[in-house]
Parts: structure tokens; C-alpha cells; sequence
């Protein structure tokens, strides 16, 4: 499993991303679900949970960066 | 030969056994909640950059070549580590959290690869290592909050605790999966006081709430209390109703026997006594026919006879009263006429009568009246004559009083005597003991009271001449009157 395996995936925010908060999401991988510790992309962006996000970036081992999926 | 088939197969089958060992020696699987990391001689590195010089199997099996590779397990199951930490909070009060956090190793190779590195040999001392960390993170959490934030919000304390330990357990390998508070021990009471008003108020609507229920439910009691006694007593009098319903059912019907008896002998006795009364009907009838009827003709014939009888008495005594009548009228006139004759008669006799008798009577009246004349000459001359004697006599009285009494005595002696003898006239048998001397001198004794008497006598004339009467005059004692002069009334008949 390599790094663009994760890039585009779809999840969904369980802990509030946003500056100065460390987030967090819920993503489908590797046969299950798994969290991960989520920022966003933009860095001024704040995505309340239950948002649905997709992963822009990955880094190893549990760091994501993610984007707000629909344009509200 | 067939020996030899014999050994050729029994070492076919020790060799399939011997392949058999040697594979299960070589082949080694994967559980899902472990990964294999196998390490020595060449390898395909997969998902791992190069010169790491191990790699991970997860899930699935894989050959490893005994005493040229060695295959370790990292155990990927949860484990749990107990949190007591002494706190205090952004308002400086000091509390004891009891917590737990539950993490596990991360499913991702690159997390499998670091948590292999630090704990592939000291699994049994993660809990250890990981309370150490979370020790220290967790006072400056706790720091970071408040208590009501703590007791409250859940998000914040996630959000502090990914924050301040995320990253830092991301070094490890691990992942979070949650950071559990337990219990805040609170020695200052500042959550009791906290929660105060609160279970003051919840007390209050509570015990509000207790009161109303009882309220209603005794209401309820209370109503069904009475409605049970008003259906009490509703069944009751029906039950009373109709056991008196009952009674009465049962007497009657105890009664009917003797009722229907009584009724019977009631007919009975009705039918008798009509009998009877026919039977009373049917004798009168009889009588009136035998007997009645032959009454009433006789009586009819009777009567008619007497009537008839009546009838002709009274036509008989009608003409009879008619006959005297006519007889009476008759002889009435006859009479009449000779009473007339008789008064006619009778009136001339009277008148002859009475002229005669007047004639006689005239005549007679004339000689009486010569014979009266007569008379009275002859009366006054004699009455003169004694008038003189009288006053003759009166004026001797005066003169000599006592020869007057004397006389008088004299005059009157018999009586005296006589009077004096009255005593003895009562007397029907005297006896007198002197003999022929002591009659004379009893009878002398009484002559001498006479004389006594006259010496009163003489007193009296005395006391009566020394009051100044005049001896004339009639006196009481002389026993002599004044002549008196009577007229004779002559009847004079004047006819």
C-alpha cells in the first residue's frame, strides 16, 4: 500500500478540523475504517464534524491533510 | 513384490509427511489482530522503503525459511492503560482524575514498522510506557480546562487530548481510541456545591411532583373507596330485594296448599249455601202456592163479604138517622107551638099575680108602719124610765160608796161563792181528817178569803175617789151599762 492509494479517498470528520485544533477523520482503508489526525489543506479552512472530506495529502504514519468535499 | 510395492508406498507416504512437516515449518499466517515481521536474508520490501531490512505480513500467509529468516508478532489488539493523576485546574482547583485511554498499535505498515521498533520486545510494558506519556499530558489538559468544562464537554477534553498527544503517540506507532475520564475526586467539594441548586431544584420538583402523585392517588383511592362502598351497598339492597322477593316467593308458595284447600272448601260452601237458597226459594214458592194464595182468596172473600156487610149496615142506619131526623123536626115544632100556648098563659097568670100581691103588700106595709110607730113610743118611754133609775141609783153610789159595793157584793155573792168553790171543783175525792169540823172550817176559810177580796174592793174605791174622779159615771167595778139605743131598720118594699 503506497502513499496514492490514500490521496482522493473520501472520509468524514469526526473531530472538529480547524487553525490551531487538531482534527480528526474516519476514512475506508485497507478493509476497514481507521481514523487519522486531519488538518486541513487550506490552512485558514474550518470543517465541522460530520463533514464529508477528501484526502488531499498523506502523510505516514496517521497525519492527512484533507478538503472540504462539496463546496458549501 | 508385492513386498517391494509395500515399501515403495510406505516411503511415498513418509515422504508426503516429511514435505508436509518441512512445509508447516516454512509457511507461517498471519491472524487478523497480529503482523508478522520477518527479517534476515533477501527480501521484498513492500510499502517500505529500502534498507529497512524486515518486512511486515499482515493477513495472509508467507514462507519463511527456518534459521534464515526470523518471524516475530506484533500483537495489533487494543490494550488499555489506568490514568490517576493529580490536577489541578485553569480555576486552581486541585482535583484527582481517575481516567483510562484505550490505544492500540496503527494498522498502517509505517505505524506496524515504528511500534515494532520501540515495543516489539517490550509489549507487555506498552500500558507502562503509555501511562508515563499520558500522564503528564493529562495534567496539562486538565490545565488547559475547566471543571465544568471537564464534566461537560466531552468534545473539548477529545479535542485537547488529539492535540496534545496526537503527534506524540503518532511517534509510537499508536493510535488513540479514546481518552475515558472515570471519576474526578473533589476534595474541595466544589462539584458537590456545583451541583447543589441543581439537585436542590430537582429535590424540589421532585418532592412537588411525590406530593402530587399522592395527592391524586389518594383521590383516586378515596373515589374508588366510595364507589366500592356504593357498589357495596347498591348489591346489598338488590340482594336484600331480592331475598325478600325470595321469602315472599317461598311463603306464598308454602301458602298455596292451605290457600287452594280454603279456596276449594270456599266453592264448596258457596254452592251449598245456593243450594240452600234455592232450596229456601223453592219452599216459599210452595207455601205461596199452598198456602199463601188460598189465605189471600178466603181473606178476598172475607173481606168483600164485610165490605158488602158494612155497605148495607150504614145504607140502613143513613136511612134510619134520616127517619129521626124527620121525626125529631116534627116533634120539635110541636113542642114549640105548645110552649108558646104555655108562655102565653103563663105571662097573664103573672100579671093577675103580681097586681094582687102589690095590693096586699101595700096594705101590709101601712100596718107595720102604725105597729112600729107604736113600738118605739113604748121602747123611749121605757128607756126614760130606767134612765132615771140609773141616775137614781148613781147619785146613792156617791153618797155611800160602801153600801153601793156592799150591794153589789151582795147582788153578786152567788157568783163569788161560786167562784171560791171552783177550787174544789177539780177535787173528784177529797179527804178531810177533821171530820164534819174541818169541812166547816175549810169551807169558812174560803168564804173568808172572799171577804179579803172585798176589803181589796173597798181599798180600790178609796185610792180611786182620793184621785178626784167623779163618782158619777160608769164605772167597771158596778158591772152596769149605759143603755144603748138600737135602731131597727124597717125594710120598705116600694112596689
Amino acid at each position: 500500500m503506497d502513499d496514492a492509494a490514500m490521496v482522493g479517498l473520501m472520509g468524514r470528520v469526526t473531530g472538529t478540523i480547524g487553525p490551531g485544533l487538531v482534527g480528526e477523520v474516519i476514512v475506508r482503508v485497507r478493509g476497514g475504517a481507521e481514523h487519522f489526525l486531519a488538518y486541513a489543506s487550506a490552512t485558514q479552512e474550518r470543517i465541522e464534524r460530520g463533514t464529508v472530506v477528501m484526502v488531499v495529502e498523506y502523510l505516514p504514519p496517521r497525519t492527512v491533510y484533507v478538503t472540504s468535499a462539496y463546496d458549501s | 513384490m508385492p513386498m517391494f510395492v509395500g515399501v515403495v508406498a510406505g516411503v511415498a507416504v513418509v515422504a508426503v509427511l516429511a514435505l508436509i512437516g518441512i512445509f508447516k515449518m516454512m509457511w507461517r499466517v498471519a491472524e487478523p489482530n497480529e503482523a508478522l515481521i520477518i527479517s534476515g536474508s533477501k527480501h521484498r520490501t513492500e510499502g517500505l522503503e529500502a534498507g529497512m531490512g524486515f518486512r511486515i505480513v499482515t493477513g495472509r500467509g508467507t514462507l519463511v525459511l527456518p534459521g534464515v529468516q526470523a518471524v516475530r508478532k506484533i500483537s495489533l489488539d487494543l490494550n488499555e492503560t489506568e490514568l490517576h493523576v493529580d490536577c489541578v485546574t485553569t480555576q486552581g482547583i486541585p482535583l484527582k482524575v481517575r481516567g483510562v485511554v484505550i490505544f492500540k498499535v496503527g494498522d498502517d505498515f509505517v505505524s506496524i514498522a515504528n511500534a515494532g521498533r520501540r515495543f516489539l520486545d517490550q509489549q507487555k510494558m506498552m500500558a507502562e510506557r503509555v501511562h508515563n506519556v499520558f500522564a503528564g499530558h493529562l495534567r496539562s489538559i486538565v490545565g488547559g480546562l475547566t471543571v465544568e468544562e471537564m464534566i461537560r464537554d466531552r468534545e473539548k477534553l477529545t479535542g485537547q487530548t488529539r492535540a496534545a498527544c496526537g503527534t506524540e503517540m503518532e511517534k509510537l506507532g499508536l493510535i488513540v481510541d479514546s481518552l475515558q475520564i472515570h471519576e474526578i475526586e473533589d476534595p474541595t467539594g466544589y462539584i458537590k456545591n456545583l451541583a447543589m441548586p441543581h439537585a436542590a431544584a430537582v429535590q424540589r420538583d421532585a418532592r412537588i411532583a411525590q406530593a402530587e402523585a399522592n395527592r391524586l392517588a389518594t383521590e383516586a383511592e378515596q373515589k374508588a373507596a366510595a364507589r366500592m362502598s356504593e357498589a357495596t351497598r347498591d348489591s346489598e339492597i338488590l340482594q336484600a330485594g331480592y331475598q325478600a322477593e325470595r321469602d315472599k316467593a317461598a311463603a306464598k308458595a308454602r301458602q298455596a296448599g292451605p290457600l287452594a284447600d280454603a279456596a276449594a272448601r270456599q266453592d264448596v260452601v258457596v254452592q251449598e249455601t245456593r243450594i240452600a237458597e234455592l232450596d229456601a226459594l223453592r219452599r216459599e214458592q210452595q207455601l205461596q202456592a199452598d198456602v199463601r194464595k188460598p189465605a189471600d182468596a178466603q181473606a178476598y172473600e172475607t173481606r168483600a163479604r164485610a165490605e158488602a156487610e158494612r155497605d148495607a149496615r150504614i145504607s140502613a142506619a143513613q136511612a134510619k138517622a134520616k127517619e129521626t131526623e124527620l121525626a125529631a123536626l116534627a116533634e120539635a115544632n110541636r113542642v114549640k107551638t105548645a110552649a108558646n100556648a104555655e108562655a102565653e098563659s103563663i105571662k097573664a097568670r103573672g100579671a093577675a099575680a103580681a097586681m094582687a100581691t102589690r095590693a096586699t103588700g101595700e096594705a101590709e106595709a101601712a100596718a107595720s108602719q102604725a105597729k112600729g110607730l107604736a113600738a118605739a113610743e113604748a121602747t123611749r118611754a121605757k128607756g126614760l124610765a130606767e134612765a132615771e133609775t140609773i141616775k137614781a141609783r148613781a147619785a146613792a153610789l156617791a153618797e155611800n160608796q160602801e153600801a153601793v159595793v156592799a150591794q153589789q157584793l151582795a147582788e153578786n155573792w152567788p157568783e163569788i161563792v161560786k167562784a171560791g168553790a171552783s177550787a174544789f171543783g177539780s177535787v173528784d175525792n177529797m179527804v178531810v181528817l177533821n171530820g164534819a169540823d174541818g169541812m166547816a172550817e175549810m169551807l169558812a176559810k174560803a168564804l173568808t178569803m172572799g171577804g179579803t177580796g172585798l176589803g181589796l174592793a173597798r181599798q180600790l174605791l178609796t185610792s180611786m175617789n182620793q184621785n178626784g174622779q167623779t163618782p158619777n159615771g160608769t164605772s167597771a167595778l158596778n158591772g152596769l151599762a149605759a143603755p144603748t139605743v138600737q135602731k131597727v131598720p124597717v125594710e120598705k118594699d116600694e112596689g
